[in-house]
């Protein structure tokens, strides 16, 4: 603790004196305000980025900084203490795990209306149907992955115990290169790098869906305070968000040159794949009708009832605390239609 | 000469007396301040969740130590090995010296994607990059202590007709063991660190492992219960090497 | 007024000083770069080595070509956060050497603390890093800081303690101070030790520059590094490894030369 002070006034006076943190204070009356992702920048956040380039926050009076995710940092956590204003968390799955521990976070819109794991497997290779996972070599992500594989193993009657479920790297390899038989992927990274690697038509993909589980992901979230202190200022964070959205499904072209502004060295052929993805996810289901972040209250109820069944949640978590949908339902239905 | 050696009962007054304020302060800060367990959770509740999860943490600390041990040994036969070329051939400096400081300019968790790739997720990956972690730092310590030998010993050891072999033996390396051992004693705490951090982005065990879970699942507790344990499996084996470092230091 | 050690160590300098010219050795560095490049060109080529295992060197190049611009503030930012870590590191592990050699108290009290201090992981804790300093350029140089004063320190003590007591003996019976032992005596004794210290303290407060960029970051090497880890993009990863090496290296470079010229001036007075 100690060395710590220590450092830090040390430090601080030698960046002062350098001049690194005598910043210029904003002139006009716009309020501060931050975005932290679940994630460094790619197409998957496109629409935030979109909207700060063409200021659509500023012109809802919010000076806006986008902060990127990395590993080990969770959004809940940054939010819940007052770190970031507002934060895109990993899914209906950590909002309950935050409000389980007692975070004050509020989820205020979904991102991705259907699950977007999926499980791949060779269409040569010796899984047919999810009864043949057993005995098998399944890899996935412990970050909320697993709940999904869990819930699709468990609706067809199969004990985790009875296939190997191994921890996933951050590479696809082993599978690739057979040493693995089921890999998990998301429909907008992982799935377009195994297909770069083999045939489309080698691959078999089993969807939480047809097994009828529904896992809505990448959850708009606030801390309690800033629900209850400025609803004002999360309406027109949505509003600007939905602009932002709406403009990069017009011009996707447009919206990857925005993210690549941001992140010069992403590959852009899979980011243009992703966004199309991300689009697929994000007005899918209840958002067809009701428009982008609609927080779909029966799937989320399932999705809740499905983690305290299976105990990643220890108590019954009160959903309308958790899930506040009177700021995206403030925003103008035809605003919210992609 | 070493001043560690040196340990009376004062010495280790101040050393729980030090102890004991930084606990109370942190308790203090964490009870007296409110604060929430993922800002800093209090001392004592961090025991308390280290207690009851004892055995999932000892199994997880033997996992890590393993990996960190063996990687150690092997970082350590590579460095001295390396050092020791380098004195008996001094050619091989200009050639070995700036390969290895360019291996090492970049941060070992750099090459974690591709070692993690060349030698998969399990208990391999983490010996290889702990013994790169490891590996340069002795290097660097071995021929500095080479290299601080009296050139008048050996010239007068060579005017008695020593081979370079033996002027390595006989004087260099015993001139050498002191800077040697600190080397060693320092990589001690980085090849547990290496351990942990390569776990956590792809392992199936270890305390690295345990820790990345916990974050996900917002246990901060449990993540600093795993800290405490990484933390005290580092001190044993700063300790284990600080303790032979005085036995041999004292016999030479 | 050179001890024994000292002097054999300026021999030991002179000696390997006298060979290069600086232009031959220049000359020698390059022809050694490109040689490497035939050589991982020629391999991957001749051995049809998987590109995702080990592209073209060219292929690389010509990637970090393509986007200069995120490579140039990338090293930049890395650099600066670098600097600063290391700076501050190395003065205040120098210091709290000193202040551990003169004052034996505080040296029992706060040593174990700073050993213990070092033997928890950073990255373990990212967020609490961002919840106390921000995404800021400080809480990059705050991780590389706290990776680099500690070997700093331990070899100052160390040095510190190898000075020879006739010696200190010898200079107080002519009535040097404290201050004048200090910097005449025991600081240039200990340099040599301090140095080695240092050296490892340049690599060091890279890593903590880079892993400290890992925590929701916008620039810097770590971020191209980590970017290209999880999107699988092989050459971007060894893009960004080749920049941090050139980093790593061109910095370890200037401590070893600032080393040259400061242990062979400390023994020419």
């Amino acid at each position: 603790m100690l060395s710590r002070r220590h450092a830090l006034s040390a430090l601080s006076a030698i960046a002062l004196a350098t001049g690194s943190l005598v910043t210029a204070a904003p002139a006009a009356e716009l309020q501060k305000a931050s975005l932290r992702l679940k994630w460094l920048p790619q197409a998957q956040f496109a629409g935030f980025y979109v909207a700060a380039a063409k200021g659509y926050y500023k012109a809802e009076g919010i000076d806006l900084t986008i902060n990127p995710g990395g590993p080990n940092l969770l959004t809940e956590n940054l939010v819940a203490t007052g770190a970031d204003t507002f934060g895109l968390s990993g899914g209906t799955d950590s909002v309950f795990a935050a409000r389980d521990k007692g975070l004050p976070i509020v989820c205020i819109g979904v991102s991705h209306q259907i699950t977007p794991f999926i499980f791949v497997t060779r269409k040569d290779g010796p899984v047919k149907t999810i009864q043949d996972f057993k005995g098998k070599t399944v890899t996935t992500w412990f970050t909320g992955a697993n709940h999904v594989l869990n819930g699709m193993l468990a609706k067809e009657g199969i004990k985790p115990d009875e296939l190997k479920i191994q921890p996933q790297q951050v590479s696809v390899t082993p599978f690739v290169d057979g040493n693995v038989d089921v890999v998990t992927a998301t429909y907008y990274n992982e799935f377009y790098t195994i297909q770069s690697r083999m045939p489309k038509d080698s691959l078999k993909t089993f969807v939480a869906e047809d097994y009828g589980i529904t896992f809505p992901r990448d959850t708009l979230i606030v801390a309690e305070a800033t629900a209850k202190e400025k609803p004002e200022l999360v309406k027109a964070f949505l509003r600007a968000s939905l602009k932002g959205w709406k403009d990069a499904f017009a011009d996707p072209k447009g919206a990857v040159d925005t993210v690549m502004a941001a992140a010069p060295t992403l590959d852009r052929a899979q980011q243009e794949f992703m966004l199309t993805e991300v689009k697929r996810l994000m007005t899918a289901g209840a958002a067809a009708k009701n428009g982008m972040f609609w927080i779909d209250t029966d799937a989320v109820r399932t999705a809740h009832d499905f983690f305290l069944k299976y105990g990643v949640i220890s108590k019954p978590v009160d959903l309308a605390a958790a899930y506040d949908a009177s700021f995206i339902q403030s925003v103008p239905a035809a605003d919210r239609l992609p | 000469m070493n001043p560690a050696v040196a340990a009376p009962s004062l010495a280790v007054q101040r050393g729980i007396l030090g102890a004991v304020l930084l606990i109370a302060c942190w308790e203090g800060a964490a009870r007296g301040l409110h604060l929430p367990a993922y800002v800093l959770p209090a001392v004592s509740d961090i025991l308390l969740g280290l207690w009851s999860k004892r055995a999932i943490l000892i199994d997880a600390a033997g996992y890590t130590l393993l990996e960190a041990l063996a990687g150690y040994g092997l970082g350590c036969l590579i460095g001295i090995g390396l050092a020791i070329a380098i004195a008996l051939v001094p050619a091989l400096r200009s050639a070995i010296l700036p390969l290895a400081t360019a291996i090492n300019s970049v941060p070992v968790v750099g090459y974690s994607p591709l070692i993690l790739l060349w030698f998969g997720i399990g208990v391999s990956s983490k010996i290889v990059m702990v013994a790169m972690a490891v590996s340069f730092t002795i290097l660097l310590s071995m021929l500095a202590g080479l290299d601080r030998v009296d050139r008048r010993a050996v010239d007068l050891m060579k005017s008695f007709g020593a081979s370079r072999f033996g002027v390595l033996w006989r004087l260099r390396l015993p001139t050498a063991l002191p800077l040697l051992l600190s080397g060693m004693r320092v990589s001690t705490v980085r090849s547990v660190i290496v351990a942990i951090v390569t776990e956590m982005l792809g392992a199936q065990g270890g305390l690295g492992w345990v820790i990345y879970q916990a974050v996900l699942q917002i246990d901060f507790v449990q993540v600093w219960s795993a800290i405490f344990v990484a933390s005290a499996a580092s001190l044993a084996f700063f300790g284990l090497i600080g303790f032979l470092e005085r036995r041999i230091l004292f016999w030479t | 007024m050179s001890s024994p050690a000292a002097t054999s160590l300026v021999e030991d300098r002179t000696a390997t000083r006298s060979i290069p010219v600086p232009l031959r050795k220049l000359a020698r560095l390059l022809l050694g770069l490109a040689v490497a490049a035939v050589i991982w060109e020629g391999a991957v080529l001749l051995f049809a080595i998987r590109p995702y295992y080990l592209p073209r060197l060219s292929t690389i190049l010509m990637a970090m070509a393509a986007t200069p611009r995120a490579y140039i503030d990338g090293f930049l930012r890395t650099l600066a956060e670098t600097l600063i870590g290391f700076a501050a590191g190395g003065a205040f592990g120098v210091l709290m050497g000193i202040v551990f050699f003169r004052v034996r108290a505080l040296r029992e009290m706060i040593f174990p603390i700073f050993v213990v201090s070092q033997t928890i992981p950073v990255i373990a804790f990212g967020a609490l890093v961002v919840l106390w300093f921000g995404n800021t350029l400080l809480a990059k140089a705050i991780i590389a800081f706290y990776l680099t004063f500690f070997p700093v320190t331990v070899n100052t003590l160390l040095g510190l303690e190898t000075v020879d007591p006739k010696q200190v003996a010898l200079m107080r019976s002519f009535g040097a101070s404290n201050r004048q032992l200090l910097l005449r005596l025991q600081l240039p004794t200990a340099l040599p030790q301090i140095f080695v210290a240092l050296r490892l303290a340049a690599s060091l407060s890279l890593v903590g520059a880079i892993v400290g960029e890992w925590f929701g970051d916008t620039t810097g090497l770590g971020v191209l590094l980590l970017q290209a880890m999880f999107t699988e993009n092989v050459v971007a990863i060894w893009g960004a490894l080749l920049a941090a090496a050139l980093l790593g290296t061109g910095f370890y470079a200037v401590v070893a030369a600032v080393e040259r010229r400061l242990v062979f001036w400390s023994a020419e007075q």
